[in-house]
């Protein structure tokens, strides 16, 4: 165990050297900063002098050099935007990237659990078809869509909640719900086919024939089980909600990494997409050797070499 | 089974109906009604106002969007202000004359501290505009690059040498880039330190930023110009136009601004709430390749481009009624502006035909290239439209944001781009620049002698009658000419509560003293 780590966390440098290079090269490739940074009538003699202020002149591979030596001591320069040091920019974001993150996996957990056992328990009957028909909306219904109903519903009608903002829970309510529901809708699915797939074999056959009590066999002989799978769409989806949230952020004008990340693209903005890549690239790998660990503990047959 | 199964798909039916049924109760329960009340917004000495866009920084001289100068005039002040109809008044100068011509001294006000105490002196100025004029790497550097020095006369008189005559000075001393700041404070503490903690001398102290969030300002009672009307102001950002409506409906915010023109109807139609207009300064237009080669090149063919354009249907249908037909650039409260051309729109689909058969095109006109970033989408499609109706084949290009810029910067575009160009200088040498021969080579290709003697001479000239003719001469040449085809004027459109009493103004600036509690 301790070794698969080492080794895991060894193998994150030539990773993180790879998507250094391809955001590096992408984002110099796909456009000049200094246009957006001047005024519509700025001169060329005004963007030729920004442009050397910057050091955008210099060679790519100067810069991607000077990019590197500055990076390792954590300094991935400075936003044109903001003009303040890129890191401390994309760490602020994260409380407010993992709060909704938790919140909407929270959500989803909590609604798509029972609703797969149950769904794959009933198999066939109404309530399957009906949980089955409920997760085809969930997920057939577009973020932007639902966030704007949400908040004419529940904010502007009914007076519940406030309509956008990061602040207390009641803040957070909406766009967790925003968010959660297609994952619920997803993890419904597939509880429902892997308990499913479960209830099918002979050993569950055993335990029942045994007469042990169905909700036993059910929690424990099956659902353990059956969440190998789960626990790998939850650590996919949630490295997606850290860094993939812009619409439901944008709509509840929820202050995370997505929205920073987008509009550091839209601006070219290249100091602050190199941070953000580097901190989420951390992250999913992270999250990946966490996921590992998690199967271990749910399948013990499972050895790491 | 079969009856099973049509009983699932009427819950299922039912279930959708349910969801969509709320949100469609949502949407149309003040469009139809006409008659909800917006909750009034909080009078507890708090102003509220939501915008689309963040600022960029509290350097004022390191910021160029509007956005974020609408907010930072609260704490920075200038030398000397716009009032809404483009006069110059004093704010924290007193007086100012032309001593030489490239001399200019003005008298400061003596009474004046920044937030932390430390009094305002010629000191701030010179600090101020020469490190404009020398940090390259500044944003708004390029509008300050005039000024070669600045004198501390005394404590409150500073008197300012630049490169050359400028009859733009003024301009440049009450635009976004020229809040005075702190020179001691700076000094001692270091630009980090400062952008940390901003101090200016304005009306609202910095409070705190969050960013793609909000900016939080609180009153200085030290003011010199009146006691400040609010507690705090807040400024949040919300990017998407129909949530910010939903917080005006719902008393979240006081004002909002860019209110999209499909909202404006449920707007006016809650109570406690108003939709109000100004027309602002930026103009839609496309710049036209004259290169010699492209089918634009052709004076008749431009001619025809422009009258097969229906202006006005464009502002009536996708603008929602919000613009001011134009045949210039340059619009009223602007410097030089030649009124004989503003609310002035051409349109004759029929000779836009003719015109193209007298060019020597058949049934087929020409190809011509339109691009346009997607923030104009919908106008650059209906342009299209307009111009195939005419015979044109138009090959619509529609890019991101950035990649717009990129194509725009490299002058890498095609027959034509649309734009829209604003006027931060207040004068229509702001609007000219791109059409000196220097900077309109590889991009228009405009090049007419006259035109760049009248712009060459405007830019030194120091007195005001004749240099208001030589741009007015210049956009009688220029409409009739076309490098850029005016579409209209925009306008500022805002959801304002009953509560607050706020007219908004041409130059977009949210000035806090000037929005009231309502009586």
């Amino acid at each position: 165990m301790g070794k698969y780590l080492v080794k895991s966390l060894l193998q994150m440098i030539p990773v993180l050297l790879l998507i250094s290079l391809i955001v590096f090269v992408l984002v110099r490739v796909t456009g000049d900063p200094v246009a957006l940074m001047l005024p519509e009538s700025a001169t060329e003699a005004d963007r030729a002098t920004l442009t050397r202020e910057l050091g955008l002149d210099l060679p790519l591979y100067q810069q991607y050099g000077i990019f590197l030596t500055n990076a390792i001591q954590g300094d991935f320069g400075t936003s044109f935007r903001y003009g303040e040091s890129a890191l401390p920019l994309v760490l602020e974001r994260l409380p407010a990237s993992f709060e909704l993150a938790f919140a909407a996996m929270a959500l989803a957990v909590v609604i798509a659990i029972p609703l797969g056992i149950w769904s794959a328990v009933k198999r066939n009957t109404f309530i399957d078809i009906f949980i089955s028909g409920i997760s085809v909306l969930g997920k057939a219904m577009p973020n932007f869509w639902m966030g704007i109903m949400l908040i004419l519903l529940f904010s502007v009608m009914l007076g519940w909640f406030p309509v956008s903002g990061r602040g207390g829970l009641t803040h957070l309510i909406l766009p967790a719900i925003t968010l959660g529901v297609s994952l619920a809708a997803q993890m419904t699915r597939l509880i429902r086919s892997n308990m499913l797939e479960i209830l099918n074999q002979d050993y569950i056959r055993t335990a029942r024939s045994k007469g042990i009590f169905e909700l036993f066999v059910i929690g424990k002989h099956a659902f353990r089980n059956g969440l190998i799978p789960v626990v790998t769409i939850m650590s996919l989806q949630f490295t997606s909600l850290i860094g993939g949230t812009l619409i439901t952020e944008t709509v509840f004008a929820w202050p995370g990494l997505g929205q920073l990340l987008v509009s550091a693209v839209n601006t070219h903005d290249m100091a602050i997409v190199q941070a953000a890549v580097f901190v989420i690239a951390i992250f999913v790998i992270l999250m990946n050797i966490l996921t590992d660990l998690v199967y271990r503990l749910l399948d013990p047959r499972i050895k790491y070499s | 089974m079969k009856s099973g199964l049509i009983k699932t798909f009427a819950a299922l039916l039912a279930a959708a109906l349910v969801v969509t049924g709320c949100g469609g109760g949502g949407a149309t329960t003040s469009t139809d009604t006409g008659t909800t009340a917006a909750a009034p917004a909080a009078s507890d000495g708090t102003l509220t106002i939501a915008n689309g866009t963040d600022i960029e920084s509290f350097d004022p001289q390191n910021n160029n969007n509007t956005a974020s100068e609408a907010i930072l005039v609260n704490v920075f002040d200038y030398l000397l202000k716009n009032d809404n109809e483009g006069n110059k008044v004093p704010a924290l100068a007193t007086s100012w004359e032309q001593t030489a011509d490239n001399v200019w001294q003005f008298k400061l006000r003596d009474d004046v501290k920044f937030h932390n105490g430390d009094p305002f002196t010629a000191a701030d100025v010179k600090y101020t505009f020469e490190r404009l004029a020398t940090d390259e790497a500044l944003k708004q550097h390029s509008y300050f690059k005039t000024i070669e020095e600045v004198r501390a006369v005394d404590d409150y008189t500073a008197e300012f040498v630049t490169t050359g005559p400028d009859p733009l000075l003024l301009n440049r001393l009450s635009k976004m880039g020229a809040g005075i700041l702190p020179s001691k404070y700076i000094e001692e503490n270091g630009i980090d330190a400062f952008l940390k903690s901003p101090i200016g001398t304005g009306a609202y102290k910095f409070k705190s930023w969050a960013k793609d969030d909000r900016v939080v300002l609180e009153k200085n009672d030290e003011y010199f110009d009146g006691a400040p009307k609010w507690d705090e102001v807040v400024f949040r950002v919300v990017p998407e136009a129909s949530t910010r409506v939903s917080e005006l409906l719902t008393g979240g915010v006081d004002i909002v601004s860019g209110v999209p023109s499909t909202d404006i109807e449920r707007i006016e139609q809650t109570e406690n709430l108003s939709v109000e207009t100004t027309p602002i300064k930026r103009v839609l237009q496309m710049i036209v390749r004259q290169t010699e080669g492209t089918p634009t090149a052709d004076p008749k063919v431009r001619e025809a481009i422009d009258l097969a354009i229906d202006k006005k249907a464009i502002v009536d249908s996708i603008a929602g009624g919000n613009g001011v037909l134009t045949r210039t650039s340059v619009t009223p409260g602007n410097f030089g502006s030649d009124e004989s051309l503003y609310e002035q729109s051409l349109y004759d689909l029929e000779k836009a035909k003719a015109l193209l058969q007298e060019a020597g095109y058949g049934d087929k006109g020409p190809e011509l290239s339109l691009s346009s970033s997607s923030q104009y989408k919908e106008y650059a499609e209906v342009v299209s439209a307009m111009l195939t109706a005419a015979g044109f084949t138009v090959n619509l290009d529609i890019l991101e944001p950035s990649a717009f810029s990129e194509k725009m910067t490299s002058k890498t575009f095609g027959e034509l781009y649309m734009i829209g160009i604003g006027n931060s200088m207040n004068d229509a040498s702001n609007n000219y620049n791109r059409f000196l021969a220097s900077e309109a080579a590889g991009e228009t290709d405009y090049n007419n002698a006259e035109v760049e003697d009248l712009l060459q001479s405007a830019l030194v000239n120091m007195d005001e009658a004749s240099r208001t003719d030589e741009y007015k001469k210049v956009q009688q040449i220029l409409a009739e000419e076309r490098p850029a085809i005016y579409l209209f004027q925009m306008k500022g459109v805002y959801g304002v509560n009953a509560s607050v009493d706020f007219s908004p103004r041409q130059d977009e600036m949210f000035y806090a003293q000037e929005i009231t509690p309502a009586q």
